[in-house]
């Protein structure tokens, strides 16, 4: 069990600065999602919790113990990384009894039999026991990784984009168990990727980094719903938010893209100047009497729902319809959106106006 | 333009059978996409169509003639690849043009040829450049282009936007589908992306381990699905598939609970199954409510993703766990008491056997 802080963190490679002035904090037990592009820092952020680099400055605390200087082997985490790296010719047994061998650990062989015959229950792994790792399919050597992590009860799990190597049915699977898994174990868990799907479900808080920098920390819905910027608002959401730059007229939004006045629910930003509107797709509605038109560019089929991408004299937006809904390419259809989830950004800062 | 007939084709790698007595016919102007895991015969179907493959036994016809014993050039049809396979060394005038010199087609008509495709395509800008220079997507637009350019009888493409990035493939999808509207050419397209093919496709063609599993445009495969496979392969989270049984008008997951209600007019394929049975319900059609009512039984919830537009909810019914598609915060959390009920008008039955569709087929 394990609380652990980041504390004004800044870790260069030669010129280049991964992360900039970091401060983070993730409590014991939580189930952390790091979620960013490639570069923006996630992993350079895990290795660090892992004693895999040392910071330039700044402080790792892990139970209140400056942890900064310890070692990998001192912090007692585990590591899971995407790519499974066991021993080929070791069976499934033989990993999952390895951290437990080790010369720094003292288990009896009961014990170690014990505890690799309970983690491979837990992950649903005892009939592959006997089998070589090499013989195994992806979704299997991922959980024999996971299993071998989870075999030394370390205080906090470190995850490295474990599912984005599997396809997506199994990558469904596996979501759900890990999930699971963390429930049973209480341990703290921190989980890098790049997926916001796997953010958004798995998480109990996300942090979005860019560029090395950390933008915004909260729940899925509170990044979902208020997101601090449109950094941030675009990061999550399938596909993401719309948008769309105009002027406020008091509870209108005056769109650049066709003149269309629109209804805002709580305009932020000033009367008569320029904002930049966010919506959601599923909050932009077909409506014969809306006050917008625009052309359809594109049908998205999802089976359950279509994803319409709207074309007005070159601006494109989304919007999420359901799967009954008649459309053609090429159709002219009418919209709306619903006043109450418009979002106002400033758009040179991109700063989320309705956040204070 | 053209319609493609494929009759009894049957083919073989040594021993391995690839595909198994396909017959198909694709619509002049249609666009046909091929859907299926890799492996299923999908690519295989296609080049043969091209003539990159010859079949073992059975016919395939171009507008009524016979072409399975011509060259692929004598198909006078376009076929496009995953790798973009453009001419490193050449401008891309010079790719878009290669193949009109081949039919040494004089130069203002090729001029006039090459522009033309060079503007439907947003390329004209990038004409005498090399690929080198050029994005993923605009080499997939010279590939595309070079394709277009002799005005083929059909266009073929496999996978042609499997090593792009997610957003340019979306782009590239819509621009595929705008082309084909415009020119109205026969297409036919390989992919394993289920959203690609509902999203591109007048029919849909699902092929498995060699054998055509269903034909039909999206709506049809993704709401009448013809087996299992096909039903577990098309959507997204994967259809529930649970064993069932009967219980008089009560459709029952296990012994631990209440089986569902279904009206009498929904059972009638149910009723005539011969032996084991298999349930498919999208978790769109699997409903919860917070109240008993009629036709809910009680359930658990044991996982929630959020996904912001909506919430992906599983519950547990008796010691079975079933995917519920709801609207975002419907539940609070885990291990909350609801209810839940199964759309009988989304239900599907299956043979547990066979895999077929009790329904039959559409």
């Amino acid at each position: 069990m394990a609380d652990i802080a980041l504390q004004g963190i800044t870790k260069k490679f030669g010129s280049n600065t991964a992360l900039r002035d970091l401060d983070l904090e993730i409590k014991d037990g939580e189930f952390f999602v790091l979620l960013g592009q490639t570069g923006a820092g996630k992993t350079t952020t895990l290795r660090l919790i892992a004693g895999l680099e040392i910071p330039n400055s700044g402080k790792v605390i892990i139970d209140g113990h400056d942890a900064t200087n310890w070692n990998a082997a001192e912090r007692d985490v585990a590591l899971v990384l995407q790519q499974y790296s066991l021993y080929p010719r070791m069976t499934v047994r033989g990993n999952l009894e390895f951290p437990l061998k080790s010369r720094t650990q003292n288990f009896t062989a009961a014990e170690i039999k014990e505890r690799v015959d309970r983690v491979a229950e837990t992950l649903q792994i005892t009939r592959l026991l006997d089998r070589k790792v090499e013989r195994l399919s992806g979704g299997e050597m991922q959980r024999v990784s996971i299993g071998r992590a989870i075999v030394r009860q370390p205080r906090v799990f470190l995850m490295d984009e474990p599912l984005s190597a599997l396809d997506a049915n199994l990558r469904d699977v596996l979501r759900v168990e890990l999930k699971k898994l963390h429930s049973e174990l209480g341990a703290t868990f921190v989980f890098v990727t790049h997926d916001q799907v796997e953010a958004m479900s798995m998480g109990d808080k996300i942090g979005v980094l860019n560029r090395g920098r950390l933008v915004q920390v909260g729940t899925p819905s509170e990044i979902y719903a208020k997101p601090l910027n449109t950094f941030v608002a675009r990061s999550v959401g399938t596909p993401p938010m719309n948008l769309l730059d105009g002027v406020l007229k008091g509870n209108m939004a005056v769109l650049d893209a066709g003149k269309f006045s629109l209804p805002v629910a709580s305009p932020h930003g000033g009367e008569g100047n320029r904002i930049r509107f966010g919506i959601r797709p599923e909050d932009v509605v077909l409506d014969d009497s809306g006050p917008a038109s625009a052309r359809v560019f594109d049908i998205e089929n999802h089976g359950v729902i279509k994803i319409l991408t709207l074309d007005i004299n070159g601006t494109h937006l989304h919007a999420t319809v359901s799967a009954q809904t008649q459309v053609h390419i090429d159709d002219t259809v009418k919209f709306n959106w619903r006043p109450e989830k418009v979002l106002c950004f400033d758009p040179s800062s991109g700063r989320n106006l309705g956040l204070g | 333009m053209a319609q493609i007939d494929i009759q009894n084709v049957q083919k073989f790698f040594g021993h391995h059978q690839v595909l198994k007595n396909l017959n198909l016919t694709i619509e002049d102007g249609e666009f046909v996409v091929m859907l299926g895991q890799s492996g299923g015969g999908k690519t295989t179907a296609l080049r043969a169509i091209a003539g990159l493959e010859t079949v073992t036994s059975g016919k395939i016809l171009i507008n009524g003639t016979e072409v399975q014993d011509r060259k692929a050039a004598d198909r006078d049809i376009a076929f496009v690849f995953q790798s973009f396979s453009l001419y490193p060394h050449m401008t891309v005038r010079e790719n878009i043009a290669f193949p009109l010199r081949a039919v040494r087609m004089n130069a203002t008509d090729r001029d006039k040829a090459v522009s033309e495709v060079a503007e439907t395509l947003q390329i004209a800008e990038h004409l005498n450049r090399k690929p080198s220079a050029l994005s993923g997507g605009d080499m997939q637009r010279v590939a595309i282009g070079r394709a277009l350019v002799r005005r083929p009888q059909a266009l073929l493409m496999d996978e042609p936007l499997g090593v792009l990035d997610a957003k340019l493939r979306e782009q590239m999808r819509a621009e595929i589908k705008r082309l084909h509207i415009a020119r109205g050419s026969t297409s036919v397209y390989v992919t394993h992306d289920q959203i690609e093919a509902m999203s591109l496709a007048d029919r849909i063609v699902i092929l498995h381990d060699g054998v055509l599993q269903q034909v039909g445009p999206p709506d049809e495969v993704y709401l009448h699905p013809t087996n299992l496979f096909v039903a577990k392969f098309v959507g997204s989270p994967v259809m529930n598939i649970n064993a069932v049984r009967l219980a008089g008008n009560s459709v029952m997951l296990n012994e631990a609970s209440q089986g569902f209600h279904f009206p009498d007019q929904t059972l009638s394929h149910a009723r005539n199954a011969a032996g084991d049975m298999t349930l498919g319900v999208r978790p769109e059609a699997v409903v919860l409510a917070h109240q008993a009512s009629e036709g809910f039984v009680e359930a658990v919830t044991t996982n929630i993703e959020p996904l912001g537009s909506h919430d992906i909810v599983d519950v547990r019914i008796g010691g079975t766990v079933l995917r519920a598609r709801t609207e975002s915060a419907f539940v609070s959390g885990e291990g909350q008491k609801v209810w839940a009920r199964i759309d009988p008008s989304q239900a599907h039955f299956f043979d547990t056997a066979t895999g077929l569709n009790l329904r039959g087929a559409n």
